[in-house]
């Protein structure tokens, strides 16, 4: 069986159901923005949970549902919803174009990060990463998860290669040091959750890199 | 109390309801969506373990941004329960973990993105194939799979909810999804995550 770097179903099936953390649910997104195949396998889940919706048993609803409903279109006037503005990146996939992005910070050789905003929970947070051809990053453990979507370039951990589009879960047992195989930089939206630790010479970094 | 909505009624006069809605701003239109689709936003969340006055809320909200957003429903794409879902699927994300500072994450589909000529055979006819797909689970894995859509934790919650060992819960997510699959993607080989 060829390795396929996809969400599992189990994180495809949380993110139709809203279940992910909104920075997981970003980079499962991005993944869906570069691979036509996985978003039309997601539109079908979305059926299914139009489905499960049309199929559930209807709760009785108060008597002035519908009129206080209907007020408050009077109030809103029903305006559309105007899209956010893009942001200094409009090259991204549609759904981190639109995100405010904070500014590129050095997070060791070769290595720049700039934090997404998205809609936080817990520790989980969001971040472009761009690492410079036959550069590493520092090779990090984390306490939790960690999601990362290739957008351009390409990564190789010990044997395996990501490219553009290519999605990736990393578990807090791996000890990770991917490696920027393309000739152009890389840049990744990556999910990370709990602490990273740096691992190696690096640690001396630990204090200056917020990750 | 309202009225609950007729058991049967036809996808494409659901689907016309909101073009109504998003042409002419029909409020009658707006009113019989409402009496088919609130009650059960409303149960969908009751589901996922809220009180009956916040999924009241909910659904009332969910239904404003029906409304709101009508003129980007495209009935080729998905159907009029599909579309709502993802509505309320955004929603429920957006309240459940709203900071008061973040932007509104927004992961629905824009009107100017180009269409991808293959999404446009997709949609409504597909429907069909859906429902027929879900019939052919067992009804053990039908209601791990319809569960999954509630619950926030759906394999620890599901395997409190039933009984069942985590392992249990998980085996027939993977069996669910893997049917489906087989079912709804025959030309792909991609089951085999």
């Amino acid at each position: 069986m060829t390795l396929r770097h996809s969400p599992s179903e189990e994180r495809l099936l949380a993110y139709v159901a809203g279940t992910l953390s909104p920075p997981e649910a970003v980079v499962v997104a991005t993944h869906l923005a570069m691979r036509p195949d996985a978003d039309r396998w997601v539109k079908r889940l979305q059926q299914v949970g139009g489905q499960v919706l049309d199929d559930l048993e209807p709760a009785s609803m108060g008597g002035d549902a519908l009129s206080r409903t209907l007020a408050r279109i009077d109030v809103d006037a029903g305006e559309a919803v105007a899209p956010p503005p893009l942001n200094d990146m409009p090259e991204l996939p549609e759904p981190l174009r639109r995100l405010p992005l904070g500014k590129w910070r050095w997070a060791g050789p070769g290595v720049e990060v700039r934090h997404i905003e998205a809609p936080r929970e817990g520790a989980t947070r969001l971040i472009l990463l761009r690492i410079a051809p036959g550069q590493s990053t520092p090779k990090h453990t984390h306490e939790g998860a960690e999601l990362t979507c290739v957008i351009s370039g390409a990564y190789a951990t010990d044997e395996v290669r990501y490219e553009a589009g290519d999605f990736e879960e990393a578990d807090e047992d791996v000890l990770h040091q991917p490696r920027v195989v393309s000739k152009e930089p890389c840049l990744c939206v990556a999910a990370l959750d709990g602490e990273i630790q740096l691992g190696g010479w690096m640690r001396v970094f630990q204090p200056f890199v917020k990750l | 109390m309202v009225r609950p909505a007729r058991m049967s009624s036809g996808r494409e006069d659901l689907d016309r309801l909101i073009v109504a809605i998003a042409v002419d701003r029909d409020r009658e239109a707006f009113a019989a969506l409402f009496a088919h689709f609130a009650p059960r936003l409303k149960a969908y969340l009751m589901r996922s373990g809220a009180t009956d006055a916040a999924a009241e809320e909910f659904a009332q909200d969910a239904m404003l941004t029906v409304w709101r957003k009508a003129d980007l429903f495209d009935g080729a794409r998905a159907g009029a329960a599909t579309w709502i879902f993802t509505i309320a699927r955004n929603r429920r994300l957006d309240a459940l973990r709203r900071e008061a500072r973040a932007p509104q994450l927004e992961l629905a589909p824009r009107p100017e993105d180009p269409e991808r000529p293959d999404q446009l055979l997709e949609g409504a006819e597909d429907a069909e194939r859906v429902r027929h797909a879900m019939k052919s689970l067992n009804p053990d894995q039908a209601e791990v799979l319809r569960l999954s859509f509630f619950l926030d934790q759906p394999h620890s919650e599901i395997a409190e909810r039933l009984g069942l060992p985590l392992g249990t819960v998980k085996s027939r997510i993977r069996k669910a999804m893997i049917k489906l699959r087989v079912i709804l993607q025959p030309s792909s080989g991609e089951g085999l995550a």
